[in-house]
């Protein structure tokens, strides 16, 4: 991953700009703001993992896209315009095309979002935010991302033990699997042993006792807030466009959209800057940087 | 609050409220204003409220230390199995994890497990609308498993009911709320074509889903079973 601004930020504000995001593309199925939303991933994307990882990520959501796009028309047969009928009599309708290729997007936007959400909300910063909240729940969380590396490396050392230990193994699935299975019985039982162990360590290093503190690198700060105050700002600018109607889109039952208004520009302005602002930080950071350096 | 050991309402009851107050409100917010998005809304917050009272019930009664790393232990062993076999599609052991916690521990663990096996590993496979849905439905195995098989003396269940349930379960209950999530996720209508089409094109997967359960649970469920009572007589632990 390369050096990104937003991901520096405090994991409240990301995680809360992440879940605006999500959810509004989720909830407000408009071309405009599909669109949006979906190019704005796309550049979060380029700017997080690079151009490469971008058209990999794309090949990745394009069968989802295809699936969704044909479903819709294929099964859902109201709408006032027929394009063409199948070979059953049922119509496929302009405003079923419509709509499964809009929500078709939708689906790619969201699933892209959730890529660059896993890059940037990372283990930690999950822990950081709901061990308070959720505290048995993220210390599970946190303790199997621990074992599972730990499982991983105990197999192959059990595996090299017995391959070493035991007279050589003769070539076949079946003795193939049996090894295996053997493998894997050795690391479940070590797992299950050296869990109690590690119950026993917790307890007397004093687990459970009061005044648990918690490993925290995040403070808020001035940036912080200005960021969570404009991206408040720009969810609630949205909110009241979609809700007023001015951002407003319907499939059925025939395809309307409200016509260009103040207010929805100014909803779906909004809307962009909300998607466009980790990438928007990560130019400004640059920018930053390129006076700052030029100075010296 | 007239109960002195009352006097502090836990913030996961409070949330529990708020949930139950809120979901009916968003339903009516979610018919009036986003009409073309209704379903997925609606069963996404079905979702989120059906799964909230046993994170705050576990959360609440403060399981000891003994417990969380085992809960973690067999979290970590069903992500690793679901990361083993990547390159077999669906071919996945999370349900048969899921249900031998389930037996081991009762239904409570089972469904943790389950949720937790789904939502860590999908940091591997990668996180989506899916999630939430599939958390529901791993747990709800565990929880089912539990249900059904725990004993609280230990004694190990019959395999072939434990087979039988684990297919079935994976095949209706498992394969009927992923697919349907599709559904929910994608359509606006819900119609019975829109439903039968999503079961079948799933039907294949579910199918290796289910036979890849049976085949964990006839391979593991005993061992795993014998270590997890071993650790009962060694340590005194599942009482």
């Amino acid at each position: 991953m390369r050096r990104d601004a937003f991901s520096d930020i405090h994991p409240a504000v990301s995680f809360a700009l992440f879940a605006a995001v999500l959810v509004l593309t989720a909830f407000v199925l408009h071309p405009a703001v599909t669109g949006i939303s979906l190019v704005s991933a796309c550049i979060y994307t380029i700017v997080l993992k690079g151009r490469r990882a971008l058209l990999f990520d794309l090949l990745a959501v394009l069968p989802f896209i295809i699936v969704v796009a044909a479903l819709n028309p294929l099964f859902n047969h109201e709408g006032a315009t027929p394009l063409f009928y199948l070979w059953n009599g049922n119509a496929v309708t302009k405003e079923a095309v419509v709509y499964g290729l809009v929500s078709a997007c939708m689906f790619a936007a969201l699933i892209m979002w959730f890529y660059c959400m896993n890059a940037v909300m990372t283990s930690d910063k999950v822990i950081f935010l709901f061990g308070r909240v959720l505290p048995a729940l993220s210390l599970i969380f946190s303790m199997t991302l621990r074992f599972v590396p730990r499982l991983v490396s105990r197999i192959r050392e059990v595996s090299a033990a017995q391959k070493s230990t035991s007279p050589p193994m003769k070539k076949g699935v079946v003795s193939g699997v049996r090894h295996g299975i053997s493998v894997i019985s050795v690391t479940v039982g070590w797992a299950l042993e050296s869990s109690v162990v590690m119950s026993d360590s917790m307890r007397s290093r004093g687990y459970g006792g009061r005044g648990r503190t918690a490993y925290a690198l995040y403070r808020f700060t001035a940036r912080d807030a200005l960021l969570a105050a404009l991206a408040a700002a720009f969810t609630a600018a949205f909110v009241w466009a979609a809700a007023s109607k001015a951002v407003y889109f319907r499939s059925y039952p025939s395809v309307k959209c409200a016509p260009m208004s103040v207010g929805a520009v100014i909803g779906l302005a909004a809307f962009a800057g909300l998607c466009l602002m980790p990438a928007l930080l990560n130019a400004w950071e640059n920018v930053k940087w390129r006076i700052l350096s030029s100075k010296l | 609050m007239q109960n002195a050991d009352k006097k502090r309402l836990h913030p996961g009851v409070l949330a529990l409220i708020l949930a139950l107050l809120a979901v009916p409100a968003l339903i009516a917010l979610g018919v009036a204003v986003w009409d073309d998005r209704r379903f997925y809304i609606v069963s996404l917050l079905i979702i989120l409220v059906s799964m909230a009272p046993f994170v705050l019930r576990f959360e609440k009664r403060r399981p000891g230390a003994r417990e969380l790393t085992l809960l973690a232990a067999m979290t970590a062993i069903g992500v690793a199995a679901r990361a083993a076999f990547y390159m077999v599609p669906q071919f996945k052991p999370m349900v048969a994890i899921a249900v031998i916690t389930g037996v081991a521990f009762g239904a409570e663990s089972g469904f943790i497990v389950g949720a937790m096996i789904a939502f860590v590993s999908n940091f591997i496979f990668g996180q989506g609308p899916w999630t939430p849905w599939q958390m529901e439905a791993a747990g709800l195995m565990g929880l089912l498993a539990g249900l059904i098989f725990h004993r609280k003396d230990g004694s190990l269940p019959k395999l072939l009911p434990l087979c039988v349930f684990g297919g079935l379960g994976t095949l209706i209950l498992y394969g009927l709320i992923v697919d349907t999530s599709t559904v929910f996720t994608t359509q606006k209508e819900i119609t019975w074509q829109a439903l039968t089409a999503a079961y079948g094109t799933g039907l294949v997967m579910n199918l290796i889903h289910a036979a890849a359960t049976v085949v964990f649970l006839l391979l593991l469920a005993r061992p795993m079973l014998k270590k997890l009572n071993r650790l009962r007589v060694k340590y005194g632990m599942l009482q």
